[in-house]
């Protein structure tokens, strides 16, 4: 019954992903927003809380791994949105590539697109908070390795929504909670390098977290989006 | 096991050694709590089958009513 | 085999058969609560550290050990309504999450009121218990949000089932996590106890009991749910016309 693709899946998942690049380079704001979102939560805190470096020191790790976080959710919601609308996520559905490969490049080009750039900008909104220097490295480390989870994390719950119109709520009661042994050990491998001991337990446990997200959670996002899109 | 209540007086039951804040308002929270999930499925069963029987009625009383006329 | 899980898929059999059984269960259901509520406060000997105020710790303990079924129920039956589409699966998940979400409300409650006596505190965050138990109650939360938001009943069940099962894993990870994130940051002022440390075989025979009971609580308040979930989706079927006549 299957028709033999044209094309391999390899050259699909390619494909798939440099579609989304240039759908993200022309609809900016989408790449803007949630990088904008992080930086403003980050500097509500010392306003909000104490402008004394010493408290600051003690909270950075947390405010910021807390503001990646939201941001990576509110950015998530524009994953599947405009293939939905347009019904281009009924094309990937019916292509003859598994499912799997074709979610994973979106989340995969999402996470570029809207991911990296919030981790790169990080280390300058550690210094603003008075983070040690010391764990500047581990910081950076740990959201390279966490942010992946949360966005692949996030994805199923936007699959799961996606035909519902006003769902930013409904994401945040989702994900939000799935995303606590992140945010744990995130903070704890920083905590770790500010009191000079070793990140590298904490960060091998979140690799390993995301290695379990990459292999489980297109899968679970595929299935959503079948469920979904009927 | 059982040879014991621990008690003499009824107020020294009340009492609960000083904690009678804590162990009644748990044991109360307990109690609204059972029977909050037993009864409200049980009242709610009742509205459903009242509900349903009028609708049943209802549309009996609809049937009836159209039938002679397509007798006719 | 396979004749018997068809006919257990069918909602005309379940609510027969929940008829026969339900008498049975709340009589062994009440006849426990009244043994282990009266036993609780009336003979349980006060505890030698924490006095009487160990009594709510066989209610709690109870509640707390069964909200813990939720989550691989919910996983167990949402793996039914993907894989065979059985529609009696989707209706016991459905009202398996708000009944859920009690049960993790009353265990944080009756833990926070026994914190209140025993730590000092109405919150404490480095019981990793309360803590793993409070995202529990989120992520039900959640899941009640999303079958509430989506309006086909279908889509309803499929994607509640998926977050269900994505649910019962992250609620392991998340119990774990959280208990090695206690471990490190210990607490500045010692918590000594802990809602284990109340000893003598007696304590412990009574909470059996309560568990016991609070089991066959959650079984009859949810087969009961699950019969009304019935009457209202198979109101077009002859079977409960026949009933609703009757009534």
């Amino acid at each position: 019954m299957n028709p033999t693709p044209a094309t391999s899946t390899s050259a699909a998942f390619l494909a798939t992903l440099r579609r989304d690049f240039l759908i993200a380079y022309k609809r900016k704001h989408d790449v803007v927003n949630p990088f904008m979102f992080f930086v403003i939560v980050v500097s509500l805190f010392p306003v909000g809380i104490s402008p004394d470096p010493v408290k600051l020191a003690e909270i950075a790790a947390g405010v910021i791994w807390i503001a990646v976080l939201l941001a990576s959710m509110l950015s998530m919601d524009s994953l599947y949105r405009a293939d939905f609308e347009d019904g281009s996520l009924e094309q990937l559905l019916l292509s003859p590539h598994p499912l799997y490969f074709m979610v994973l490049a979106k989340n995969i080009s999402h996470w570029l697109v809207s991911g990296l750039p919030v981790v790169l900008i990080s280390p300058i909104l550690a210094y603003m908070l008075n983070l040690p220097a010391a764990a500047y490295f581990t910081l950076l480390l740990s959201l390279l390795i966490g942010t992946p989870i949360l966005s692949l994390l996030g994805s199923i719950a936007v699959a799961l929504t996606v035909g519902l119109g006003s769902r930013g709520l409904i994401l945040a009661v989702i994900t939000l909670p799935m995303s606590v042994p992140v945010l744990i050990f995130g903070t704890l491998a920083v905590q770790a390098s500010v009191n000079t001991m070793s990140p590298a337990g904490y960060l091998a446990l979140m690799l390993a977290m995301l290695a379990a997200a990459i292999s489980l959670g297109p899968l679970a996002s595929a299935a959503a989006l079948r469920i979904s899109v009927d | 096991m059982l040879d014991v209540i621990q008690f003499s007086s009824f107020s020294e039951f009340l009492h609960m050694g000083g904690y009678a804040f804590n162990v009644w308002s748990v044991y109360g929270l307990f109690a609204v709590f059972i029977m909050a999930n037993l009864f409200l499925p049980l009242r709610k069963k009742q509205q459903i089958l009242k509900e349903q029987k009028r609708r049943l009625l209802f549309s009996e009383a609809a049937d009836d009513a159209q039938a002679p006329a397509g007798d006719k | 085999m396979w004749l018997w899980f068809a006919k257990l898929g069918s909602p005309k059999w379940f609510y027969e058969l929940s008829s026969k059984w339900l008498p049975w269960l709340v009589g062994a259901m009440a006849i426990l609560l009244s043994v282990g509520v009266i036993w609780g406060l009336l003979f349980l000997p006060p505890d030698y550290q924490q006095g009487y105020s160990s009594r709510i710790l066989i209610v709690h303990v109870a509640v707390a050990g069964t909200s813990l079924a939720f989550f691989p129920l919910m996983a167990v039956a949402g793996t039914i309504t993907l894989v065979w589409r059985m529609k009696l699966a989707d209706m016991v998940a459905k009202n398996a999450a708000p009944l859920g979400a009690w049960f993790s409300f009353i265990t944080l409650a009756t833990g926070s009121i026994w914190g209140s006596v025993s730590w000092g505190t109405w919150w404490e965050w480095t019981d990793s218990r309360l803590v793993s138990m409070l995202f529990q109650f989120f992520l039900l939360l959640g899941v009640i949000s999303l079958r509430s938001a989506l309006e086909d009943s279908d889509k309803a069940a499929k994607a509640c089932a998926l977050l269900s099962i994505v649910g019962c894993i992250n609620v392991v990870i998340i119990k774990y996590s959280v208990e090695w994130w206690n471990t490190l940051h210990q607490p500045s002022s010692p918590v000594s106890l802990s809602p284990d440390s109340p000893n003598g075989p007696e304590f412990w025979i009574a909470t059996g009991i309560m568990i016991l009971a609070v089991y066959l609580f959650l079984a009859v308040s949810l087969i009961l749910a699950t019969r009304n979930e019935i009457l209202v989706r198979e109101r077009q079927a002859q079977w409960v016309q026949d009933l609703v006549r009757q009534e």
